[in-house]
């Protein structure tokens, strides 16, 4: 039972005697023991040939996926060195998007090699310094196998968002969701400007039905509202949208404040001023120009009355209600209109302009959707589909890496062959490196030089061929120059995986380098652990 | 393993042959479950669930729904059921037993050490090559078949279910009730919103006196005795609030000072909706349908008027009536002028309305609807379980109709398809040297599986020949005929299935099986302790004591 088998010390000093700390050999092995336990445990989802694991959570929610910093933050570790390895995983989530699976993996092997270096005497803080020294020199070698790439070339970036989605389970569909990723991004980037992309600017809109071959890339905005009324219009082309923060329902008197009605003709009176009250605001709002009305969701009152719905339907007045706070500034930003708080303030300025408003059905729901924006801002909507959760979810995990491989590039253009072919050289060139240093450095940077061909290892394991043989092969190659050779999964054999269309940006190894080994530096430098009583 | 051991989560944790086994095992014990229940013999189930209800089907995805399976991959064969029901609507329990064959060959393949990944791509490989192979050689047009052909199909769907024996009759009914709410889709082809037929239950007499009424049935009744029971010419009016006694609004007071001025206030109350009503009346209006409730008091001006109300309709029985007979739903009388008006326009037509008894219940019919056709089915049937059975077979039958109206092509039922297909993935197997050949041939051999009669080999023999000899190629829509237990051509005898129903089974079931066989680790997390209160934590720690 692995709950029990929890190796963590659990020393209590008693007030009455002392004790002595347990060794810190003994507490360093025991961390490297458990956080090695966590790449094992995902070891077998790397790759496009990798497995998914099936999680069932203490709800009995069941999540079915690949993607390692999902499966690591759902499985609830509790050595406190294995919840490093987690956050190295989000960690690289959160950088990079991609490779959360080999951060991980590549921390267990630094950290294997460790062990046996500790075991042969090397002082822990000699290991950590010369890991340090081995990462640097890494992306040095990295850097130098990147293949530079232009944000206009549409191939080599739809290749690389193929690779991101090939190990996942909707990767038959990636024909479609990776040009849908690169087209996402490229339309909300300035290829000569922007460093950066902000994700938020893409909409991801999940919704139950269909499959996932039905998403689709909306240029514009989609609201999985659908328009309210009965009667009113379905279809508006030249929309002219405003976007208001406040509500079209008879105001509400202050808690301790009342109507008083003395006589029975006051009674039609207040009747006619509710009706009046409403139609004075939709009067107002249709002499705007307005005819697509998005309302922002309230919780004081309804943020539309029928009696509001209805006089708006018979203007000809597209309602969508209960737009979420949160996404008032993305509507703004993609449909360039301005959130109208009151109605004084209610101009034609304030309105958005657009081609097309428009109901549709998907499946069993309705959907709003507004296309073809004036002022387009650099924002994007994807609708996803899919058949069940389990499936819509690990689509839009699978999205996201893709979309964050192209984000990747964006930050740093360059790309590197995949398929193991980067580790592989880089420990090749690595150990010849270590040739022409002296000291204990040479002998811990030949080490962890070989542990990095664990990943083309598991590559091959994972894809049903013979490990030792596929990596003995690639590490002659490589040896031989040929600097993108790589295990090509789908036939089986090492080729020069340039050719396969295996790429993957720099940036998702060069941090999976860095993070890995500055975990494994901190694993290594604790030699106590205190648990603290509450 | 011995390394997983030191992994320590709040948890259990499986990994390796033992988790695929096990999902195996878990998904074929649901496929076992619904097995006796597929095919024109196949029998049904009682399930009686923790309150006592009992529900009588043979339908796949009813039986799956109601059964509450705990194992996570079992879930997934029975959101698999669910999905073909909501797709397509018939054929959940073939694609639960194909998805479950597949995976118990895949398991059968792993032991022999095959690794699960290539039995993945054979697998693809092979439902690609099934679904072209079904596209290309085993499709018909409906449009040469005709009418009957439909007919056939929703005969077929309705050969497992109870009302089999009047199967002739019902099939009529649903391709009537189908053609009925055809709609245009406005690019040339047509839709046939299978929703928009309303079936109402009700038990008593036999399945045989079951009707399809040209127009819409209400399950309600006129809010007063006293109305009248038939209207010819109606004139429908549908609104959408109440035509109660006005109440003020919440934060709005009536102070009365003068008794005498108590009794006006009661009266103005009365009279606001009295004017409603009256505006209503002088609009032409002789049938009031509302959502809301019309009080005892207001009923009287209906009576007084020989107009028809009903109250507490279904809003979506509304809608589609409004639809139906071109009249406008209302939520308010407010007009642009900030007044309360009620135009002739909004009222919608329909040849009569009447109140008729079927059974212990009053139904509402409206018939010839001005705007639209419309149609309802009222189901009669010896007791509530064999109404409810009756109408999971009619909508089935309405789906596969549906389906074939749209798509315009079907496939031969009674295994023909599956026999073709397992005959043509054999040979197809053979020409390829890869590990997928294991993966194809099991795929071909477990679509076989579905019919294990000795009638099989005989079936194989005519495919194969069929395809084999352009001249036998008419043998290729051989399939079996369980009741007399012999082989036949099924396309003369008329079983069909529309194409979608058998590549969406394809499909799905492929993709469940795959979705199970990619999971090599099961990790299953204990419910987090409930927080215990602050005072019994404390107690607990000794702060107290």
């Amino acid at each position: 039972m692995a709950t029990k088998a929890v190796p963590a010390p659990k020393t209590r000093p008693s007030k009455s005697e002392f004790k002595d700390k347990e060794k810190p050999a003994q507490i360093r092995s025991s961390n490297i023991v458990a956080a090695k336990a966590v790449a094992d445990a995902i070891k077998t989802s790397l790759g496009p040939r990798g497995m998914d694991k099936m999680i069932q959570d203490g709800k009995g929610e069941v999540t079915i996926t690949n993607d390692g910093a999902t499966i690591l933050k759902q499985m609830k570790v509790l050595h406190p060195a294995a919840k490093m390895l987690v956050e190295l995983s989000q960690a690289q989530d959160a950088e990079a998007g991609d490779g959360t699976t080999s951060v991980v993996i590549l921390a267990g092997a630094m950290l294997e090699t460790s062990q046996k270096l500790l075991t042969k005497g090397f002082h822990p803080a000699a290991i950590s310094d010369s890991l340090l020294h081995f990462s640097a020199k890494a992306v040095e070698v990295l850097e130098s196998m990147a293949i530079p790439v232009d944000l206009t070339d549409n191939a080599s970036l739809l290749k690389s968002a193929n690779t991101a989605l090939n190990s996942k389970v909707v990767h038959e569909h990636s024909g479609m969701l990776a040009p849908m990723a690169v087209d996402a991004v490229l339309k909300i980037v300035d290829p000569n400007k922007d460093q950066n992309v902000d994700l938020k600017d893409i909409h991801i809109i999940k919704k139950l039905g269909e499959t996932v071959e039905d998403s689709q890339l909306v240029d514009g905005i989609v609201f999985t509202q659908k328009s309210q009324g009965i009667g009113g219009p379905s279809k508006i082309e030249k929309a002219k949208i405003g976007l208001i923060q406040f509500c079209i329902s008879p105001p509400k008197t202050d808690m301790d404040n009342t109507v008083l009605i003395r006589d029975y003709a006051a009674m039609d009176r207040v009747l006619r001023e509710e009706r009046q009250y409403i139609l004075n605001i939709t009067k107002k709002i249709k002499a705007a120009g307005c005819n697509v009305l998005l309302i922002q969701k309230s919780i004081l009152r309804d943020a539309v009355s029928d009696l509001a719905l209805h006089l708006l339907a018979k203007q000809k007045i597209m309602v969508v209600k209960d737009i979420e706070r949160e996404d008032i500034e993305f509507v703004c930003k993609t449909l360039g209109c301005r959130p109208i708080a009151s109605l004084d303030h209610f101009t034609p300025e304030a309105l958005g302009t657009a081609e097309l408003s428009e109901e549709f059905q998907a499946g069993d729901s309705k959907f709003v959707k507004i296309t073809g924006v004036q002022n387009p801002g650099r924002t994007v909507s994807i609708l996803l589909r899919g058949s069940n959760k389990q499936v819509l979810e690990e689509a839009d995990r699978s999205l996201h890496d893709a979309l964050c491989v192209i984000r990747c590039l964006v930050k740093k253009r360059f790309l590197i062959p995949g398929g193991g072919a980067p580790e592989a050289e880089l420990s090749v060139k690595l150990t010849q490196y270590a040739h022409t240093m002296k000291g204990m450095d040479a002998y811990c940077f030949r080490a962890f030089a070989e542990s990095l061909e664990v990943i083309p290892g598991i590559l091959s394991e994972n894809a049903g061929l013979s490990p030792i043989s596929t990596v003995t092969e690639l590490r002659n190659r490589h040896a031989r120059g040929e600097t993108h050779a790589g295990i090509n999964v789908r036939k089986g054999s090492i080729s020069n995986i340039i050719d396969e269309n295996v790429l993957q940006p720099l940036l998702v190894s060069t941090s999976a380098i860095t993070l890995a080994a500055e975990c494994v530096r901190s694993i290594l430098k604790i030699d106590d652990i205190v648990n603290v009583i509450r | 393993m011995t390394a997983e051991s030191v992994l320590s989560i709040q948890g259990k944790r499986s990994s390796g042959t033992p988790v695929r086994t096990e999902n195996v095992i878990a998904a074929s014990s649901v496929a076992n479950i619904v097995k006796s229940s597929l095919g024109p013999v196949g029998l049904d189930k009682m399930i009686v669930d923790d309150v006592g209800d009992v529900t009588v089907t043979n339908d796949g995805a009813t039986i799956l729904k109601l059964l509450e399976v705990e194992h996570p991959a079992a879930r997934v064969l029975v959101e698999l059921a669910q999905l073909q029901d909501e797709e397509v609507g018939d054929g959940t329990t073939s694609v639960v037993i194909i998805a479950a064959e597949l995976l118990k060959v895949a398991d059968e393949l792993v032991k022999q050490k095959i690794h699960p990944t290539s039995i993945i791509a054979g697998y693809k490989l092979a439902c690609k090559e099934a679904c072209r192979y079904i596209q290309n050689n085993l499709t018909m047009n409906t449009d040469e078949l005709g009418r009957d052909c439909i007919v056939a199909a929703a005969k077929t769907s309705m050969s497992s279910k109870v009302i089999s024996i009047d199967s002739d009759f019902f099939a009529n009914m649903v391709v009537d009730a189908a053609m009925a709410v055809r709609t245009s889709d406005g690019k040339g082809g047509y839709k046939y919103p299978i929703k928009a037929v309303n079936i109402l239950k009700a038990h008593g007499r036999s399945a045989t006196e079951s009707a399809i009424i040209n127009g819409y049935a209400l399950n309600c009744t006129v809010a007063s005795h006293a109305m009248t029971k038939k209207i010819t010419n109606a004139k429908i009016a549908c609104l959408d609030f109440s035509l109660n006694k006005e109440k003020m609004k919440l934060g709005i007071q009536v102070l009365v000072n003068d008794p005498a001025k108590l009794e006006a206030i009661r009266q103005r109350e009365a009279d606001i909706t009295k004017e409603r009503i009256e505006k209503i009346l002088k609009a032409g209006a002789n049938v009031i349908l509302t959502t809301g409730g019309i009080d005892d008091l207001c009923l009287k001006y209906f009576v007084e008027a020989g107009a028809m109300a009903v109250r507490r309709c279904k809003k979506s029985d509304l809608k589609r009536i409004a639809k139906a007979t071109g009249a406008t739903f209302l939520t308010t009388l407010c007009n642009l002028e900030g007044e309360e008006s009620f135009e002739p326009t909004y009222l919608g037509e329909a040849a009569e309305v009447t109140q008729e008894r079927v059974c212990d219940d009053e139904l509402i019919l409206i018939k010839g609807t001005s705007a639209r056709t419309a149609s309802s089915l009222i189901l009669r049937g010896p007791n509530d379980f064999y109404c409810d059975e009756m109408e999971r077979s009619l909508h089935d039958a309405l789906c596969v109709v549906k389906r074939v109206l749209e798509s315009s092509s079907i496939v031969c039922g009674g295994g023909s398809v599956e026999a073709a297909l397992s005959v043509y993935l054999e040979s197809f197997a053979t020409s390829l040297s890869s590990r997928e050949q294991l993966a194809i041939g099991a795929f071909a051999q477990s679509l076989l599986l579905k019919d294990a009669t000795d009638l099989v080999p005989k079936l194989r023999a005519y495919h194969h020949s069929s395809q084999i000899k352009t001249e036998h190629s008419q043998l290729k829509y051989y399939g079996l005929d369980l009741i007399e237990g012999q082989v036949r051509d099924n396309k003369k005898v008329g079983v069909f299935e529309p194409t979608l129903s058998k590549l969406k089974q394809l499909k799905f079931a492929t993709e469940a099986a795959i979705t199970i066989l990619r999971i090599d680790d099961m990790i299953k997390l204990e419910q987090e302790p409930s927080k215990e209160s602050g005072y019994q934590q404390a107690l607990k720690s000794g702060q107290l004591g």
